[in-house]
C-alpha cells in the first residue's frame, strides 16, 4: 500500500534484567492509522517492551524502529512524532492542570488549544485545580488529553483504563481515541497495550498476544472474530464421552455442548456431527474471550 | 435511521454497516440526498474505531451506494432504483433462510415448513383485512 514504514517495527527483542529476562524474542509491526492492541497478562512483558520503544531501556539484542528510526540515535526526530501515557500518572505538585498543559505545551512544536478546551469540558475538568489533588481517575484522563494535544502521530498507552471508573472508562477511551484520529483521518496511530480487553472491544484494528516475553499471535481483529466462535450443539441420543480436544474448552448444559472454534469450523461441525450432536447455533467470541483462548491454547501446547 | 453493529455475528464491523446503509436505501428508510452520520458521530455511537466507519463508507462510495458532497459529509446517490429489486430480494432470502434453518432445528420437514408459511401468509392477509374494516367502520 504505501511506502511509508511501519511506525512501530520490533524485530527480535530481548531485553534481560541481571538474571532474568522480560522480552524474550519479540516481533511487532505496526503500520500507520491503525489502531494496534498490545495484549497480555501482568507480567507479559508489555512495560519492558514499551520502556524499549521510548529508550527507556536499551535492548539487550535486537531492534527496535519508530517511524523507521532508532529511537536511540534519533531520540529528538523520534520523540517529537509520538506522546506516551503511563499507567500510573504523576504531576509536579505545585501545578494546576492548567499549568501543567501549559508546561507540557512548552516542550511542543503543536498544541491544540481548541481540544484541551473541548475535551477538558466535556469530562469536566476544572483548568484551576491542582493536578495533583484529582482523583486517580481525572488524573488519566489529564495526562490523555495532555498526550492528544500536541497532535503526534503515534500515540503510546500503557494500561490507560486501569486507573478509571468503569462507568467512564469506556465512554473516555472511545472519545479520546475518537478524537484523536479525527484529527488527521487514516495517518494517527495508536498503540495500546491492556489486560482489560473488554473496553477495547470494537476499538482495536489488529493485535498482538504477548506471553511470557514472546509474541504469540498477530491477527487483525475481523479475521479473528471470523476465526474464534463458540457453537452449541444438541445432543438428541446420548451424550458423547469427550476424549480430550485441543482447545474445544467443552461445557454441558443439559443435552447442549457447547465448544471453541478457531478457524476449524468445518471440521467441528463434522466433528459435532459424528458424535451425533446438530448444531443449533454459533457466535463470534469477543475480543476478551479470544485472548483467554489464545492463552489457554498457549498453555496446553507446552 | 439506526445502525447497529453485533460483534458475535463474526461478520466484519464494516460490513454490517455497509449491509445496513444498503438495506435502508432499498427499503425507503434512506432516500437519495438524506445525509448519513458523520464519520467521529458514527464511531462514537456505536462504540468502534474511526477507521471502521471510514473503511464502511469507502465501500458504500465505490458501489455508489454513496456520495461525498462538499459541507455536507456523505448522502445517499440518486439512482438507487435499478438495484432496489434485486438487493431487495437478497434480503428477503436471508430472512428465508434463516427461517429455514430454525425449522430445521425444530424438526419440521419441508412440506409442513411450505404449508405453515401458507398459513403465516394467509394470517396476515386476514388480519390486515380486518384492519381496514376496522378503518372504514371508524371512519362512517
Amino acid at each position: 500500500m504505501s511506502k511509508e514504514p511501519p511506525v512501530i517495527e520490533v524485530k527480535d527483542l530481548v531485553r534481560s534484567y541481571r538474571s532474568t529476562e522480560a522480552v524474550l524474542g519479540l516481533n511487532l509491526r505496526v503500520q500507520p492509522g491503525r489502531c494496534y492492541g498490545f495484549f497480555g497478562r501482568n507480567g507479559a512483558g508489555k512495560t519492558t517492551t514499551i520502556k524499549c520503544l521510548l529508550d527507556l531501556l536499551r535492548p539487550t539484542s535486537g531492534t527496535v524502529r519508530l517511524f523507521g528510526m532508532d529511537p536511540a540515535r534519533d531520540e529528538l526526530a523520534v520523540k517529537r512524532r509520538f506522546a506516551y501515557v503511563p499507567d500510573t500518572v504523576a504531576f509536579y505538585p505545585w501545578m494546576s492542570v492548567q499549568q501543567w498543559f501549559n508546561y507540557l505545551a512548552s516542550f511542543r512544536e503543536k498544541w491544540n488549544q481548541q481540544l484541551e478546551r473541548e475535551l477538558t469540558n466535556r469530562f469536566q475538568i476544572d483548568l484551576k485545580q491542582n493536578a495533583n489533588s484529582l482523583s486517580k481517575g481525572q488524573k488519566m484522563q489529564v495526562a490523555l488529553i495532555g498526550a492528544l494535544c500536541p497532535e503526534p502521530e503515534l500515540l503510546i498507552l500503557d494500561e490507560p483504563t486501569s486507573g478509571l471508573d468503569p462507568l467512564v472508562r469506556r465512554e473516555f477511551i472511545k472519545t479520546v481515541i475518537g478524537a484523536y484520529q479525527e484529527g488527521d483521518p487514516g495517518k494517527r496511530t495508536v498503540f495500546v497495550s491492556t489486560h482489560l480487553i473488554t473496553e477495547f472491544e470494537g476499538l482495536i484494528d489488529e493485535f498482538t498476544v504477548i506471553e511470557q516475553g514472546r509474541d504469540i499471535v498477530t491477527m487483525e481483529t475481523d479475521d479473528a472474530r471470523a476465526d474464534f466462535r463458540k457453537m452449541r450443539s444438541r445432543f438428541a441420543g446420548e451424550l458423547p464421552k469427550l476424549d480430550r480436544v485441543p482447545g474445544w474448552m467443552p461445557r454441558f448444559e443439559g443435552r447442549e455442548l457447547e465448544v471453541c472454534v478457531n478457524g476449524d469450523r468445518e471440521q467441528t461441525i463434522a466433528k459435532l456431527r459424528a458424535l451425533g450432536g446438530e448444531v443449533i447455533a454459533e457466535e463470534s467470541l469477543s475480543l476478551e474471550e479470544i485472548f483467554l483462548v489464545i492463552l489457554n491454547q498457549n498453555t496446553a501446547k507446552s | 435511521m439506526f445502525i447497529k453493529v453485533d460483534f458475535k455475528t463474526g461478520v466484519p464491523a464494516y460490513l454490517q454497516i455497509v449491509d445496513q446503509v444498503k438495506r435502508a436505501a432499498a427499503s425507503g428508510s434512506l432516500q437519495a440526498g438524506d445525509s448519513l452520520p458523520p464519520i467521529r458521530t458514527l464511531a462514537e455511537r456505536l462504540s468502534v474505531n474511526r477507521n471502521t466507519v471510514a473503511k464502511a463508507y469507502t465501500e458504500l462510495e465505490s458501489q455508489d451506494v454513496i456520495e461525498a458532497k462538499v459541507g455536507r459529509g456523505c448522502v445517499i446517490a440518486a439512482n438507487q432504483s435499478p438495484l432496489k429489486k434485486v438487493v431487495r430480494q437478497r434480503f428477503l432470502d436471508e430472512a428465508i433462510d434463516a427461517a429455514i434453518i430454525q425449522s430445521h432445528h425444530l424438526q419440521f420437514n419441508k412440506e409442513e415448513f411450505l404449508k405453515r408459511v401458507e398459513q403465516r401468509v394467509n394470517h396476515f392477509e386476514e388480519q390486515k383485512d380486518q384492519n381496514r374494516k376496522q378503518q372504514l367502520e371508524k371512519e362512517l
